[in-house]
């Protein structure tokens, strides 16, 4: 069996004189916190010998699997973990960053009581049995009185794995139904297009490591789009890891991203008209009769009001262009399409992302090697489908003052939604407020309690990626060093109050902290599946086993068939027309590109100091915000690089830096998300703006969603405010240096096998 | 003065010496393929977590007075919509004939038995001399001593020097991670394998756009890499014989431009 040992030296990592020796099932009790490292040191802690701990990174939702680095009870290094299926060994800058979170100096460090008036920041120190006993006694009183324990909403970010039933369970016993999740990208449109035309409410496995010809409709699949590790993985070996065969990458968006810089060709296409320039190269695919299928006529009839003529006005991409990326499209097999979150962030995302399914589904894509690829449902495990939707009933409850008490869970709403939302205002009616939080954030500022949570590298927890990678896998997280500060595990807080309640709810949690829930259900597994998929002959032995390997694969729950899209019904979810945006063209000439940053992604990196100086990978900026213009635009209003500008929609204005990039279309202005923080530490607070202040309160009624890209905006001067644009870059031009030195498609090819 | 020049000469000779490379013990090279690096830093991150690289603040940044051991170098060449973006990781070359070697007036940086290119920090006086004659722009300065707020001072590599002001740094190969690969294969009592050595860089990468060896092993990836016809070595003709080998990406007219916008 693969012990601990073993794995390290599998993996190339492990010390020679390494006695690993492993706190197998229980939190490893090293005393950073509390003791002198070498004065009394644990079974596991030799000074200047490293131990390597196995567990999963929670910097965005792919979930790559990490190893740790631990000396002397510290973490030093996270690498990700070689045997993992979904980053086997790598990891991007945000997982690379991860570490300061962990020891980031503007954590939480005890519980805190508001002071004073409320979102006003003056809290006192608590300890810990009066923080348990002020949430309890408010629990309490909410159901025994009046018996309004509906009145009581659980909000959190996305989680997966066992963590998310136990919450479930915790709320249902306590009797409330109002558990729900919010995150700004939670693929929502994404899901509903792939529920609506494969019957799949599953997010696929894109293979883009075995495809030939890659058509990106705005993915930014290498930089932070859904699984941009394993698709860089993916990207690395299309173009280089196959001898004689190098993938083509074609991407289509407005603005040119870190995957659009990397294509070989880009098609700046007309916001809000992706979907349609799919259809058109559908619609191309069936007049060549690339498509054999004997529904081939039905989809002709279908499709026959996107011919490429009238689809080029629309999409303002020349005919010829369309009907040539078709033919290449449906020729070079295998080929694959994605549609990103540019294309899902528009107004009518969803309908447009179904285009794209559509495309794949005629060019034989679907359920093929190098094309997209099913994902079992057990996948989903603990996925929260729904849940997503109710932010806005949610905000609406909360005015209306059906919420008594708030409890949030590393969920910060007040940072990504629209101003417009007003869910500042619609928070501030709940009596009490409770954040179960490890950093001061805009939300967790608002509560009158605050109960500090560990990082993930101090936490016990299991995650469930999705999407994963054709079959099911389950990533344990573990500590890897005691917790640096006064905080627990947010399952242990539960449990704690649900001790104090006692009564049924009592009953239902009925375990004495997080990690012997974790245990016991992972028992469960094990029960279910040994001897058929397990072959350990104890539970210890498997428990040990998953530890030190990080991960396991789940028997699927049920194995999806290729999607099929019928031609029966599609009609009505077509893309009719351009998508709609806010405010008219007239009084606001450019359309509004948002798009995470490379570091920050939501907001959330923005606290850590490497992502904060790491470069912006397209601009160079470091430290701050800024909105990229085309030069000639610019040039047209006097604007210069790192002039300040105000850029105003028909909802607010903010006031931000222009960067003057080529790679923008002229009709269209775009801002990266994640600064702009009023708080969140030194590190993050008041760096420039967040873009996302300036957006309507708009939400797909489909699939909750909030179109982030369906805003027009203006663009005036501010010639009396300094722009205090920080970039690295020195000239962008190589003057005949050769410097990154190419050669051509055709040259490549004759070089053959010594390419 | 003609002394002085005596001296210089006198240590450029040896780099005159035929097979003088295969003298190394082990010849570490990289090789990095710009047709899969996609230019995202995770390169750049990964070495600040491994090498205690500080961070320097948004004021310092604009003083150009980072501390980064690695950088991606962007080009933009045209004009919308034919814009092409080109990255490129640089980090010191390592030359075998290393300008910034002559210069040193203390020897603070002078080649190895490995054929790295090494900074003795205790030795360095900090005249700057070397950055000076370094013409891939790797060599970065202390002009502070950076604190790390606490606790993140809890993180630092216990392998890898903090630096202090008036210190010359630059990327060293993760010296530290070739050491601990050498002692691990004494204790075995084996030569190291190929692909035991990876730094920090290389481990991250995402796309596997990098890759480390020696050179000297002829079984080794980057020397069955390194007969790539897309190989070349970076302002070759300055001819200071860089151990970084870069692979052409493959792009159409991606060729730079001569002139200037
Ligand atoms: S993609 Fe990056 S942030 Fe996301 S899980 Fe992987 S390493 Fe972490
Ligand atoms: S990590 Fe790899 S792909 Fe990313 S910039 Fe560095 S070399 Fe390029
Ligand atoms: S080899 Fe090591 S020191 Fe050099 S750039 Fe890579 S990570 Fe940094």
């Amino acid at each position: 069996m693969l012990n601990r040992r073993d794995f390290l030296k599998l993996v190339g990592v492990g010390g020679a004189g390494a006695a690993a020796g492993f706190a197998l099932g229980e939190k490893s009790k090293n005393p950073s916190a509390e003791l002198i490292p070498y004065l009394v040191p644990p079974e596991d802690i030799i000074p200047g010998v490293a131990n390597w701990y196995t567990s999963v990174c929670a910097q965005c939702s792919a979930g790559c699997g990490i190893i740790v680095r631990v000396m002397e009870g510290r973490a030093k290094k996270i690498e990700g973990n070689p045997l993992h299926p979904i980053n086997k060994g790598k990891l991007c800058a945000r997982g690379q960053a991860s570490l300061q979170a962990l020891y980031n100096p503007d954590r939480i460090k005890n519980p805190l009581k508001r002071k004073g008036e409320r979102g006003k920041g003056e809290f006192q120190e608590i300890t810990w049995e009066q923080g348990i006993a002020m949430l309890s006694e408010n629990l309490s009183s909410l159901r025994n009185n009046k018996r309004e324990t509906e009145k009581l909403y659980l909000l959190t970010s996305s989680i997966r794995g066992h963590l998310n039933s136990f919450l479930e369970n915790f709320i249902k016993a306590y009797g409330s139904s109002n558990y729900l999740q919010y995150e700004l990208f939670q693929h929502e449109n994404l899901l509903l297009a792939n529920n609506i035309a494969f019957g799949q409410d599953t997010l696929p496995y894109y293979d883009i490591e075995n495809t030939k010809f890659l058509l990106s409709l705005g993915a930014d699949f290498l930089n932070t789009w859904v699984s941009p590790v394993n698709y860089s993985q993916g990207y690395g070996h299309m173009r280089q890891g196959r001898p004689g065969i190098r993938g083509k990458v074609v991407q289509i968006e407005p603005r040119l991203s870190l995957t659009g810089a990397n294509a070989d060709e880009w098609v700046p296409i007309k916001p809000g008209t992706e979907g349609l320039l799919a259809l058109g190269m559908a619609y191309a695919i069936l007049e060549q009769g690339y498509y054999k299928g004997r529904d081939a006529q039905e989809w002709k009839n279908i499709l026959n009001k996107y011919h490429p003529k009238d689809v080029a006005v629309l999409t303002e991409v020349d005919e010829r262009r369309i009907r040539a990326l078709a033919k290449e499209f449906a020729v070079n097999k295998p080929s694959l399409a994605i549609g990103g979150e540019n294309v899902a962030s528009y107004e009518n995302g969803a309908s447009q992302l179904i285009a794209v399914n559509i495309l794949n589904h005629l060019a034989g894509n679907i359920g093929k090697n190098g094309g997209v690829i099913s994902n079992p449902k057990g996948a989903s495990l603990s996925n929260r489908r729904g849940a997503i939707k109710k932010i806005t009933a949610f905000a609406k409850d909360a005015s209306n003052g059906k919420i008594k008490t708030l409890i949030l869970y590393n969920a910060n709403p007040v940072f990504t939604t629209p101003k417009t939302m007003k869910i500042e205002d619609a928070i501030n009616n709940i009596p009490f407020i409770v954040s179960l939080s490890g950093s001061m954030d805009e939300s967790t500022a608002m509560a009158d309690l605050i109960l500090p949570t560990h990082t993930p590298l101090e936490d016990w927890g299991d995650d469930f990626a999705e999407p994963s990678v054709g079959y099911s896998i389950a990533t344990v997280m573990q500590p890897a060093v005691s917790p640096v500060f006064n905080t627990r595990n947010a399952g242990d807080i539960f449990i704690d109050v649900a001790e104090k309640i006692g009564g049924a709810i009592k009953k239902e949690v009925p375990w004495n902290s997080f990690d012997a829930f974790l245990k016991d259900s992972w028992k469960k597994i094990y029960d279910k599946n040994k001897g058929i998929v397990i072959q350990e002959t104890t539970f210890d032995e498997f428990w040990d086993n998953l530890l030190a390997k990080g991960w396991w694969r789940l028997p699927d729950i049920s194995s999806l068939k290729p999607g099929h899209i019928s031609t029966k019904g599609i009609n009505v979810y077509l893309q009719k027309e351009p998508s709609k945006f806010d405010g008219d063209d007239k009084n606001y000439p450019f359309y509004l590109c948002l798009y995470p940053h490379s570091g920050y992604l939501d907001g959330r990196g923005a606290n850590l100091p490497w992502l904060q100086e790491m470069p912006d990978p397209m601009t160079s900026v470091v430290w701050g915000v800024w909105v990229e213009m085309n030069p000639k635009t610019a040039q047209g209003m006097g604007i210069k690089n790192g002039d300040m500008v105000s850029v105003e929609s028909p909802y607010g204005n903010i006031n931000i830096p222009a960067y003057l990039y080529p790679g923008i279309r002229p009709d269209t202005v775009s801002i990266p998300i994640g600064q702009g923080h009023r708080l969140y530490g030194r590190y993050a607070a008041d760096r420039g703006v967040n873009p996302i202040e300036i957006l309507p309160f708009k939400v797909d009624p489909r699939s909750g969603a909030i179109p982030l890209n369906s805003t027009r905006v203006k663009i005036t001067a501010r010639r009396d405010a300094p722009g205090n644009m920080v970039k690295m870059e020195g000239s962008t031009r190589e003057f005949g240096r050769k410097i990154v030195e190419t050669v051509t498609p055709d040259e490549f090819s004759k070089m053959g096998m010594e390419g | 003065m003609g002394k002085f020049l005596d001296k210089i000469l006198e240590r450029f000779k040896i780099y005159r010496i035929p097979g003088y490379y295969e003298k190394y013990d082990h010849k570490w090279t990289m090789v990095i393929d710009l047709d899969r690096c996609n230019g995202c830093e995770a390169c750049v991150v990964a070495c600040n977590a491994e090498n205690n690289v500080p961070v320097v603040g948004k004021e310092e940044c604009g003083n150009k007075r980072t501390l980064n051991w690695i950088r991606i170098e962007r080009y933009v060449e045209g004009e919308y919509p034919n814009v092409k973006v080109k990255f490129i990781p640089i980090m010191c070359q390592h030359c075998g004939k290393a300008p910034c070697e002559t210069a040193c007036p203390v020897y603070a940086t002078y080649h190895n038995q490995d054929g790295l290119n090494v900074q003795v920090y205790n030795r360095c006086v900090g005249t700057f001399t070397c950055a000076t004659y370094c013409p891939y722009d790797v060599r970065r300065f202390n002009w502070f001593t950076y604190k790390r707020d606490e606790p993140l001072n809890q993180q630092l590599n216990p392998d890898v020097t903090v630096r202090e002001m008036g210190v010359m740094e630059k990327c060293t190969f993760c010296i530290q991670r070739i050491r601990a690969a050498k002692d691990r294969a004494k204790d075995e009592n084996r030569s190291i394998r190929d692909g035991e050595v990876q730094p920090a860089c290389v481990q991250s990468c995402p796309t596997g756009a990098m890759t480390f060896g020696d050179m000297n092993d002829p079984d080794s990836k980057v020397f069955k890499l390194a007969k790539s016809q897309r190989k070349y070595k970076l302002l070759e003709e300055l001819n200071a014989d860089p151990s970084v080998i870069y692979l052409k990406r493959v792009m159409k007219d991606g060729s730079s431009a001569t002139h200037e916008e």
